[in-house]
């Protein structure tokens, strides 16, 4: 019974809060939006620092504990880091911070140079031809499009002629690009709250809840607005 | 300027308050989920794909679980979540979870409690059949390490329970797992890419949100990933194709309408641009009204 009722303010309390920071929307300072703004903020920060904590106790502690000495050097360069709020020893910070640059670059460069260059462009010099129309059509479409959009971006010599219609071409078809990224986005973005008001939305019960803190935030975030008490009284 | 008088309404089309446009949004999501209409949906080929990807695995086989979001990806991902551990706990796929964000922790919690009655029906258990080792994933060097040396890096799980003597024992390297299953809003994948899929050649699914699809879909076209569901949309055709419908399938009408909402908005949009503001320019600039 103890666990319902937490578990049912959790709930309430997440609700209404979530339609503070959507009051954002309205435009105007209000002290809600403030008020779960920093209420995020501050649980965001807590949980950020208790699971880093906890990263270095199952990976360093726990790994020393079972002999792998070598480990104390990262705790030491991990220390080292902290004197960077020093202002006198912070000079101290820039061997633990060069020491990860160095190794952080050497990771990347072994492997990116496949993934985001050769891979792709492997992945781009294909059949055309593989007996089904349909994947015919796209291999073209790739292949004029890599083209084209290539030559867009020749900057070494004068574009004229052929090059000029391949490179008008190219462009059109990044617009093309860019409308396709713009639709994915907001498709994301419309996943992320639909997701989440179902969320808002079941079991059944929640339902009123969530309209009555949608009404409430924004009868709030009205008045605020028309009394002048949205900006004196909200964190800024 | 010259001042206008009346209603006009390509005036009223190109400045209108933006405001309506969220208030009229909450009202088109928020309809269609109390009072779902059913609107038809198809599966697409990528996720046909992505399924065959998840139903070749055999009973027993280690995927490593990366979930790579925060609480807020969870909530675009979270049909193609459920869908695809419930196919896990089906098939009895042995699922080494691991996060690439802090907030990541707290989703099992909700997902398991979701699937607990399928969990019952098929006796999956913690440590049994699959182990939460926490937040292990944070940059590339950690992931690096994990791939090369799994058990030099990871000895416990989240709540302290040694891995020793668990299924994890047949991991020494990323390439002793049959697959890797990744929820991405873009942190920790890229790294998984190069260190456990290039380096070792395991296979690896992803289920990203839409920002991330056109990307997605060139790592895909270059055989990095060999499966793509795409966000929602991606996990409501999941939910389809298994047959077991929830929050991705109820989700889809709130998303036909708000697409359908977006495009009017662009029409209503462009026809005030055109009808007033050019108007208007050209009326500043030849004084004919």
């Amino acid at each position: 019974m103890v666990v319902e009722w937490f578990e049912y303010s959790v709930t309430l309390v997440g609700i209404f809060i979530s339609f503070c920071m959507y009051t954002t929307l309205y435009g105007k300072e209000n002290p809600l939006r403030s008020w779960a703004e920093f209420s995020y903020l501050a649980a965001g920060t807590g949980v950020s620092v208790t699971w880093a904590v906890w990263y270095i106790y199952t990976t360093a502690i726990v790994n020393i504990q079972a002999g792998d000495i070598i480990l104390f050097a990262s705790i030491i360069l991990g220390l080292m880091m902290l004197f960077r709020v020093h202002p006198k020893y912070s000079y101290i910070s820039r061997v633990p911070l060069a020491f990860t640059v160095g190794v952080q670059l050497a990771l990347s460069l072994r492997t990116i140079i496949f993934t985001d260059f050769l891979v792709q462009i492997n992945a781009t010099i294909i059949k055309l031809w593989t007996g089904v129309p349909k994947d015919f059509l796209y291999q073209v479409t790739i292949a004029v499009s890599v083209i084209s959009i290539l030559t867009f971006f020749l900057y070494t010599l004068e574009v004229t002629g052929p090059l000029l219609m391949t490179s008008k071409l190219g462009e059109y078809l990044m617009y093309i690009g860019f409308g396709a990224i713009f639709a994915q986005t907001f498709m994301g973005r419309l996943g992320l709250f639909v997701g989440y008001m179902e969320r808002l939305t079941t079991p059944v019960w929640k339902q009123p809840y969530t309209i009555a803190s949608a009404i409430i935030c924004l009868l709030a975030a009205v008045f605020f607005e028309k009394s002048g008490l949205g900006k004196k009284l909200s964190a800024g | 300027m010259t001042k206008e008088e009346g209603f006009d309404l390509f005036r009223w089309m190109a400045t209108y308050d933006k405001r309506w446009i969220y208030v009229i949004l909450f009202i088109v999501v928020l309809y269609p989920l109390m009072r779902p209409v059913g609107m038809p949906i198809t599966v697409s080929e990528l996720t046909r794909d992505y399924y065959d990807q998840i139903n070749s695995l055999k009973e027993g086989d280690i995927v490593f679980d990366s979930w790579n979001m925060e609480f807020s990806g969870y909530m675009e991902l979270k049909p193609g979540v459920l869908a695809t551990h419930r196919i896990f706990i089906e098939k009895g796929v042995k699922l080494c979870i691991a996060f690439g964000h802090f907030e990541g922790v707290a989703i099992p919690d909700v997902v398991f409690s979701e699937l607990r009655s399928v969990m019952q029906e098929y006796d999956y258990r913690e440590l049994d059949d699959y182990i939460i080792l926490g937040y292990i994933l944070p940059n590339e060097a950690a992931v690096a390490a994990l791939a090369q040396d799994f058990h030099g890096v990871v000895r416990q799980d989240w709540k302290g329970n040694p891995i020793e003597g668990t299924f994890l024992d047949q991991i020494t390297n990323a390439g002793d797992f049959a697959m890797i299953n990744d929820y991405t809003t873009g942190l920790a994948t890229t790294f998984e890419v190069r260190h456990m899929v290039l380096t070792y050649g395991t296979p690896m699914v992803v289920n990203c949100i839409g920002v991330s699809i056109p990307g997605a879909l060139a790592n895909l076209d270059a055989g990095l990933y060999t499966g793509l569901l795409a966000s929602t949309r991606g996990g409501a055709e999941l939910e389809y194709l298994i047959g077991a419908p929830g929050p991705g399938l109820k989700s889809m009408d709130a998303f036909t309408f708000g697409h359908y909402m977006l495009i009017i908005f662009i029409i209503i949009g462009n026809i005030g641009h055109y009808g007033w503001a050019r108007r208007t320019r050209y009326r500043d600039r030849t004084g004919i009204r």
